[in-house]
């Protein structure tokens, strides 16, 4: 393991954002890191940090306001605490990330073969000529046909998948070597879905880029990533390789997102596994373990301690857990 | 299900068109269904597919161009003032954004008994009973909650509010338009028990939409597949997923992720995007994506026809025929 050269280590992270009513701890502490050539899934549900999460390792973070303790190495760049000129210097270049919401994140009023030759004549400092033929080969590349014609249309003359698939080409102008994706699909149809899944796996392997997928979707995860962290409140309760924690999860929150789900393997009418309650208040988290309140083996100490990740029987395995499933338990039991 | 029995909701040629006579878009172009008393239809469909637009033409929020609605035997779409809210109360239906669909400032409890009030069914002391037994069947204590504002709940929360809104009528029919889709998963999983359970209590039919098939195979007895303004294929929810018979169900099913690591990644991905409804295809509506697609399909409308019991499927070449061959 630690003869892989590790493109991304994040230690320590944490933001906190200074609200009216007191700090909010987005991100509690989280440390992972990504090997080159790798798809890491983070998943969780709404308010679980994992967008923040990505936006700080992007350096991303609003100006006012936040703080920022940890470290994100970036290969071998310190992102916590670098300068918005020093992170520039990485943006496109190393690290690009691709968002959401394909409709907000173009600009309406402008070319979208010119949203492309942007980074290529600012960053990699190319003609227009060079840009232009370059632009026309990333709209080929992430598969909208005839590029030519299309490198003049504006954004609201596509559709929502094919403005994703733009957003696409303007990540990878600056061949990063990490792609951050944060729910590329959420707002897309089923078979868009597909599509765009597809086409990140098949250019991260063509460009040796490293992918981390955030999704709320476990769909999108399960056959898409190497390995996966689930996020709870801020943190990682459970983290591995993605083929292991859907077998052998220990953790009672990663059962639930697992068995609350429904599949459409399973016959109709199959009673799902639903807990109680939402998640937390951020501002207002649990002493112990901030699933304690939701958790049917919950006892004393989880309200009192909160767990530390502690490692399973796979190498690389970890979950937060004083009252874990047994070892046995798999997914489909 | 029994097939003896006359369906509770029997829709023939529903159409709803959008637009004047230049710029005419058919949402639902020609639909036919039956919903059987106690049992679930899931209507499953992409974006545009026009299955929210179905619903919202069974509640005639938006008006059918053409085409009969019948509900319990008696005809809806010719139903006008006092007669259709009557009608109204037989059929109820849950909207997507359980946020916006109950009024922020107004207490919860008001917010249920407002269709009692509205048509003076119970008063007083029934009034209070009934409105907290709806609370509490949908799980929010009437007592610690009944007083709070809407805005003061979450997603899920309102989603339950909205549940208990809905049967306050008793409604034989509920239509849920992607009542979970808003929702996170361990919410999801908790509205979905949830609406089993009251299906189960208060004998409910549903007609459930949404974009999710998963979620829609979990809930459903029988299912619907619409693809542009048009049903291409309705069956048994198992027999539909298990042996799809229209390719486009096919391609919908494999393109479903499955949260499971050993769930093959299917390399067959439909190509391209649905075409415009405002011009679409002659024929079969799939055939421009669809790679079985002849002359035939150009030339000829398929219909629904029936290719084992309660399947029905449109389309030239059902792939069960194709195999066969």
């Amino acid at each position: 393991m630690s003869t892989e050269r590790k493109l991304l280590v994040v230690k320590d992270l944490a933001t906190t954002f200074h609200t009216p009513s007191g700090p909010l701890a987005a991100v509690g502490g989280v440390s992972f890191d990504l090997n080159q050539n790798e798809t890491l899934g983070i998943v969780g549900e709404s308010g679980s940090g994992k967008t923040v999460l990505s936006r700080t390792i992007m350096g991303l973070q609003p100006r006012n306001n936040v703080e920022v303790s940890g470290s994100v190495l970036l290969n071998g760049f310190e992102v916590v605490g670098a300068s918005e000129k020093e992170k520039r210097s990485i943006w496109g270049l190393e690290v690009a990330m691709i968002f959401q919401d394909p409709m907000t994140s173009l600009n309406p009023v402008m070319r979208i073969g010119k949203q492309i030759d942007e980074i290529l004549r600012v960053r990699l400092g190319m003609d227009r000529q060079a840009a232009k033929a370059k632009a026309i080969d990333l709209l080929d590349l992430v598969g909208i046909s005839s590029p030519a014609e299309r490198y003049n249309v504006f954004p609201g003359e596509l559709s929502g998948g094919m403005r994703q698939r733009v957003v696409i080409a303007t990540a990878l102008a600056g061949s990063p070597k990490l792609l951050m994706a944060d729910e590329p699909t959420t707002g897309l149809d089923v078979t868009i879905q597909a599509q765009i899944l597809n086409l990140l796996e098949e250019l991260k392997e063509r460009m040796q880029m490293s992918v981390v997928l955030v999704t709320h979707d476990l769909g999108v995860v399960a056959t898409r990533t190497s390995r996966i962290i689930v996020m709870y409140a801020g943190r990682i309760v459970e983290m591995g390789s993605t083929r292991e924690v859907f077998a052998r999860h220990r953790m009672p929150y990663t059962r639930a997102l697992l068995e609350g789900s429904p599949k459409v393997s399973n016959p109709s009418h199959t009673r799902l596994l639903a807990i109680p309650g939402r998640p937390p208040n951020m501002l207002n988290l649990p002493k112990g373990c901030s699933f304690a309140p939701r958790c049917s083996f919950a006892t004393d100490r989880c309200r009192e301690e909160r767990p530390e990740l502690e490692a399973a029987s796979e190498p690389g395995h970890t979950f937060a857990c004083w009252n874990p499933l047994p070892v046995k338990e798999r997914a489909s039991a | 299900m029994s097939d003896s029995t006359q369906p509770l909701l029997k829709v023939r040629d529903l159409t709803v068109t959008f637009g004047s006579h230049r710029r005419k878009l058919s949402a639902v172009a020609g639909i036919s269904f039956d919903i059987y008393e106690g049992e679930t239809l899931g209507l499953v469909g992409e974006s545009g597919c026009g299955k929210s637009t179905t619903g919202k033409a069974l509640m005639r929020i938006v008006e059918p161009s053409s085409g009969t609605i019948e509900l319990e035997g008696i005809e809806l779409t010719t139903k006008k003032g006092k007669d259709l809210r009557n009608f109204r109360t037989r059929m109820q239906m849950i909207f997507q954004d359980p946020i916006s669909s109950l009024n922020p400032r107004r207490r919860v409890k008001d917010i249920v008994a407002e269709p009692l009030d509205c048509w003076k069914t119970v008063e007083g002391a029934e009034r209070e009973a009934l409105v907290n037994d709806l609370l509490s069947k949908v799980g929010i204590d009437p007592v610690a909650y009944g007083d709070r504002y809407a805005r003061q709940f979450s997603g899920g929360q309102c989603q339950r509010i909205s549940i208990a809104r809905s049967l306050a009528m008793r409604p034989k029919l509920l239509i849920c338009d992607e009542m979970v889709s808003a929702l996170d998963v361990s919410v999801q999983a908790q509205i979905l028990n949830l609406l089993e359970d009251l299906k189960a209590e208060y004998g409910l039919t549903l007609l459930f939409i949404a974009h999710d098939l998963a979620v829609v195979k979990n809930v459903s007895d029988r299912v619907a597949v619409m693809y542009l303004g048009k049903i291409c294929e309705i069956g048994p929810s198992d027999t539909l997923y298990e042996s799809p018979e229209h390719p486009y169900t096919k391609f919908l099913l494999g393109a479903a992720l499955e949260a499971d690591p050993d769930s093959p990644i299917h390399g067959d991905v439909l190509s391209g995007e649905p075409p415009s409804p405002m011009n679409p295809p002659s024929g079969c509506r799939f055939r421009t994506r669809c790679p079985n697609a002849t002359d035939k399909c150009a030339n000829e409308e398929p219909q629904l026809v029936e290719i084992a019991t309660g399947h029905q499927v449109a389309c030239h070449y059902p792939l069960s025929t194709l195999a066969r061959k």
